[in-house]
């Protein structure tokens, strides 16, 4: 019987572990995560408003609770346990840990400007993020992705239209007392080449309390992304200004005395604008955050297209393709690497190593019987008008999912 | 009865419950289940029911395991007349092409001279239910006209 670690949790992972178990429920699949939770992107980064695409962890449940993976939360590659002792212990080893920093803007620091994946963080309570930045007055989302249009949609919101979300309270209070007088959503590119999913600018069509104006358009000429904005224009439900500019290109901020950002310097499709900015929130890209020297291992890989880095030793999701294809693209791409994997993994000879003993002694390990405690919990915790209310600290996350044993 | 549950997934949650289906009804029937990327409409059989489960991708399309059906039934025109099948439809009314992707189905084996049995039932993922709760139901619903049916002709 085979061995396989996957390193990550979120869907890349998850996908990976349902297709070897399908191709060989025999073999043994244990699932690594940082964190005591599992889910990863799905937990963390799926917008909180967005429960229906949230419903993608029933199946990930069944991978550990009828396909027979095992889950080792609250273990850190680098720290707790080594790549190499993992690939001794493994026949194969896929790294799966996506990719959580926010790329660098080029415009420089100064208060007010905030990466979209900083925001999104601190709102889905990780345990590892900041506190909720200060985001005031005329507010520019700079990027054309779906996150860019996630951020907007939160902000935009009425607290009505949070409804069976999972924002904790205090993101919940954050969001109702923002004083933003504007949002403004900016490309740099014309619209035409704008990477916002039709179907979620059309989803903006239903926000309840906006004005929107859609600047810089071309005539549609049968692109559903250009009529899906077209159809945005115009569109009065209530007071908060909600702008779309494209083809703006940013050439640099203004600060004031006090080191906060003023204003946005771009170059526009008729020339140079100044636009009034008080809060920047950069949607341009995910990058490395500098853990297991993933630009280096992804840039020596054996055959980075189909996730070999080298024998025994795979990636999938945006660890291996960078930060673009939405969750169904990367299901497709961890099917085909699963497949992948166990061709090679047969055609090897087995690996004598024991898996025992390869974590420090008296390391605290979250198996899946001590998440669904936690599960529980924050299901039954959850505050009126949400789905769940997240524990938002490694310590409070593992006292509960030790709970019972300490009760006994 | 002879039971083929057809899927058509993005994100595999229609394949999980495909799956669903085929444990419930395997008592009883003899149920394959089988992906639509890797059916050809002209594999079809009227003495067999087909049960179809299918999501809606991006705006409105069908999902890219069934958008090679959807072009082979349009390219082929199969005559379909005699087959019989259910319909069921994954979506998420955040969307406002929720459930479009069943609907194309429906209109490509109703315009092949196929007959739906029974109601095209559509799960909300944004919704309080879940599907299995829908789906199970709705595959004995469709299982026991189907049987009606043949009983009638007999």
């Amino acid at each position: 019987m085979r061995k396989v670690a996957i390193i990550g949790s979120g869907p890349s992972g998850c996908f990976t572990a349902q297709g070897i178990l399908k191709a060989r429920p025999d073999w043994t699949v244990d699932v690594y995560d940082t964190l005591p939770v599992p889910y990863g992107l799905v937990r963390y980064g799926v917008a909180a408003d967005h429960q229906g695409t949230k419903a993608i962890t029933r199946q990930f449940e069944r991978i550990f609770e009828r396909q027979g993976a095992r889950f080792f939360g609250n273990v850190t590659l680098g720290r707790d346990v080594t790549l190499e002792a993992l690939r001794a212990a493994y026949d194969a080893v896929v790294l799966a840990t996506g990719l959580s920093g926010d790329r660098d803007h080029g415009l420089g620091r100064a208060e007010g400007v905030i990466g979209a994946g900083q925001l999104t963080r601190a709102l889905y309570d990780h345990p590892d993020a900041g506190r909720l930045p200060d985001v005031r007055g005329e507010v520019i989302v700079l990027g054309n992705g779906n996150v860019a249009v996630d951020v907007l949609r939160l902000l935009a919101k009425t607290e009505a239209e949070l409804q069976d979300s999972d924002l904790g309270a205090e993101a919940s209070a954050w969001l109702a007392g923002r004083p933003i007088d504007g949002l403004t959503i900016l490309g740099r590119s014309p619209a035409a080449a704008a990477r916002f999913d039709p179907v979620m600018i059309r989803e903006l069509g239903r926000l309840q309390g906006v004005s929107i104006r859609v600047a810089d358009l071309p005539e549609a000429g049968g692109d559903k992304l250009i009529e899906a904005l077209d159809g945005l224009d115009g569109l009065a439900t209530g007071p908060r200004p909600v702008t779309f500019r494209f083809g703006c290109r940013p050439a640099g901020i203004d600060t004031d005395a006090a080191g906060r950002i003023r204003a946005l310097r771009v170059e526009g499709p008729r020339g140079p604008e100044v636009l009034a900015c008080d809060t920047l929130i950069t949607a341009i890209g995910f990058c490395c955050d500098g853990s297991l020297g993933r630009d280096a291992l992804m840039a020596a890989a054996e055959d980075a297209e189909a996730g070999r880095i080298a024998a025994g030793l795979y990636a999938v999701g945006w660890f291996r393709r960078g930060p673009r294809g939405t969750i169904p693209e990367n299901r497709a791409e961890s099917l085909a690497v699963a497949q992948r994997i166990v061709e090679e993994v047969e055609a090897a000879p087995p690996r004598a190593g024991a898996g025992a003993g390869i974590l420090p002694a008296g390391h605290e390990v979250v198996d899946w019987a001590g998440w669904k405690r936690l599960d529980a919990h924050e299901l039954a915790a959850a505050i009126a008008g949400r789905c769940r209310t997240k524990i938002t600290t490694r310590a409070g996350m593992l006292t509960l999912c030790r709970e019972k044993e300490d009760a006994r | 009865m002879n039971i083929v549950i057809l899927y058509g997934t993005e994100t595999g949650n229609a394949e999980m419950l495909a799956e669903d289906i085929q444990a419930d009804l395997q008592a009883d029937h003899a149920v394959e289940v089988a992906n639509l990327s890797d059916f050809d409409p002209g594999d079809f059989d009227p003495e067999r029911l087909y049960l179809i489960v299918s999501s809606t991708y991006g705006d409105g399309e069908l999902p890219a395991s069934a958008q090679p059906f959807g072009a082979a039934m349009r390219a082929q025109a199969p005559d379909l007349s005699g087959v019989s099948f259910g319909l069921f439809g994954l979506g998420d009314s955040e969307y406002e092409t929720f459930n479009q992707g069943s609907l194309h189905l429906q209109e490509l084996m109703e315009a092949a001279g196929a007959a739906l049995l029974g109601e095209r039932v559509v799960h909300d993922a944004s919704g309080s239910d879940l599907a299995e709760d829908l789906a199970l139901p709705w595959a004995r619903a469709v299982v026991a006209l189907a049987e009606t049916r043949l009983g009638a002709a007999a």
